[in-house]
């Protein structure tokens, strides 16, 4: 598929879907993750790789909904022959479809590409607090062996990444079409970067069929 | 002695206790008119009469809630009953009313972000900036 029928089928895809209102959306996330920092105890790390998870279960749907809708409306998306291709797809498909997000491709490699997103639609009310070490206070720190916590102050927000979801979305869906990828989050707008950056890293492409149990003899 | 330049004190209270304040002084030189505990005194007195009118007013701009000597306190009460406070000499109803329903816009904004608890102290940077462009812009 050319780049400009790509980006002219996310349209009409997005044109086709069923909408729903941006602030409840961005507000039904805020306080998913207030809820997790509370579930976690504002342990980041932790709460980063939930909502991988989380959208690894999202995306696993994804995928599904994204070749069936483009069947029925007669777009035509076909097997990709490169990763460029299929990170084209991602961006211009994927993201325009479901999101209304304008996403920009860069940085491809054989084995990785980028994506840019420029509005992100979960952070639109969303400013990360400040991150407070504890050291205005007595000197009483606990001496942690573990060098990353801020000794006796609050979590690190700057290490939080608000908009995980995507990176488990990602890795769900193509994981459904047999690319196993990683996916990170580089730059943030929250965290005071100018675009928001996701690194998509190919692993492996995953042999087609049922596993070893199934297999003839 | 000409004290028509006197400093004005913006404070946003909540249920309990002041969640923001900010000062802002007309003349470049610190004089003898800089804060003094007695206006969060006047401030503080002011609360009582707030309560008064807050169930007996239709509007959210409650106007001049108090005058003591030559200084006034006007509020605006939100939804939620958190008032925001203006401690002036004379400033305009109309003047006072756009000030505070942009400050209300801020403030709105700042409660849909999911890591601001309500009835909490407003630290972020952002909101601090605004509101002095704001009070620059109108009250001085």
């Amino acid at each position: 598929m050319s780049k400009s029928s790509i980006t002219a089928s996310g349209h009409t895809l997005w044109s086709k879907m069923p909408k729903a209102n941006t602030e409840l959306f961005a507000l039904t996330y805020g306080s998913l993750i207030t809820e997790l920092l509370k579930d976690y105890d504002n342990d980041i790390e932790e709460i980063n790789n939930q909502l991988e998870r989380i959208g690894h279960s999202i995306g696993i749907r994804c995928i599904d909904e994204l070749l069936a809708k483009s069947e029925v409306n007669g777009i035509d998306i076909g097997p990709c022959s490169n990763l460029e291709n299929t990170a084209e797809v991602v961006a211009k498909i994927g993201f325009r479809c479901f999101l209304g997000m304008t996403c920009d491709v860069a940085n491809v490699t054989e084995k990785s590409f980028s994506l840019f997103l420029y509005e992100n639609p979960l952070s639109i009310f969303v400013e990360l607090p400040e991150t407070t070490n504890g050291d205005d206070d007595d000197r009483h720190q606990s001496f942690n062996s573990d060098g990353k916590e801020n000794s006796g102050g609050g979590p690190d927000w700057s290490k939080l990444k608000y908009s995980n979801v995507y990176c488990g979305v990602i890795r769900g869906a193509l994981e459904q079409i047999n690319m196993k990828v990683e996916c990170d989050f580089v730059r943030d707008v929250l965290r005071g970067h100018d675009v928001n950056e996701i690194k998509v890293e190919l692993k492996e492409i995953m042999s087609d069929g049922a596993g070893q149990d199934y297999h003839e003899e | 002695m000409n004290k028509q330049e006197s400093p004005l004190l913006f404070l946003i209270v909540g249920r309990n206790e002041p969640l923001y304040s900010s000062e802002f002084i007309s003349n470049q030189k610190p004089t003898s008119d800089s804060i003094t505990r007695q206006h969060y005194f006047v401030m503080h007195s002011a609360l009582d009469l707030v309560d008064k009118f807050a169930f007996t007013y239709p509007q959210m701009y409650l106007k001049t809630v108090d005058k003591v000597n030559h200084q006034m306190v006007s509020v605006f009460l939100t939804a939620s009953h958190v008032k925001f406070m203006v401690l002036h000499s004379g400033k305009g109803d109309d003047v006072l009313k756009q000030f505070f329903m942009e400050v209300y816009e801020l403030y709105v904004k700042l409660s849909m972000n999911p890591f601001y608890q309500f009835d909490t102290h407003i630290t972020s940077k952002d909101f601090d900036d605004r509101v002095r462009v704001l009070g620059m812009r109108y009250l001085l």
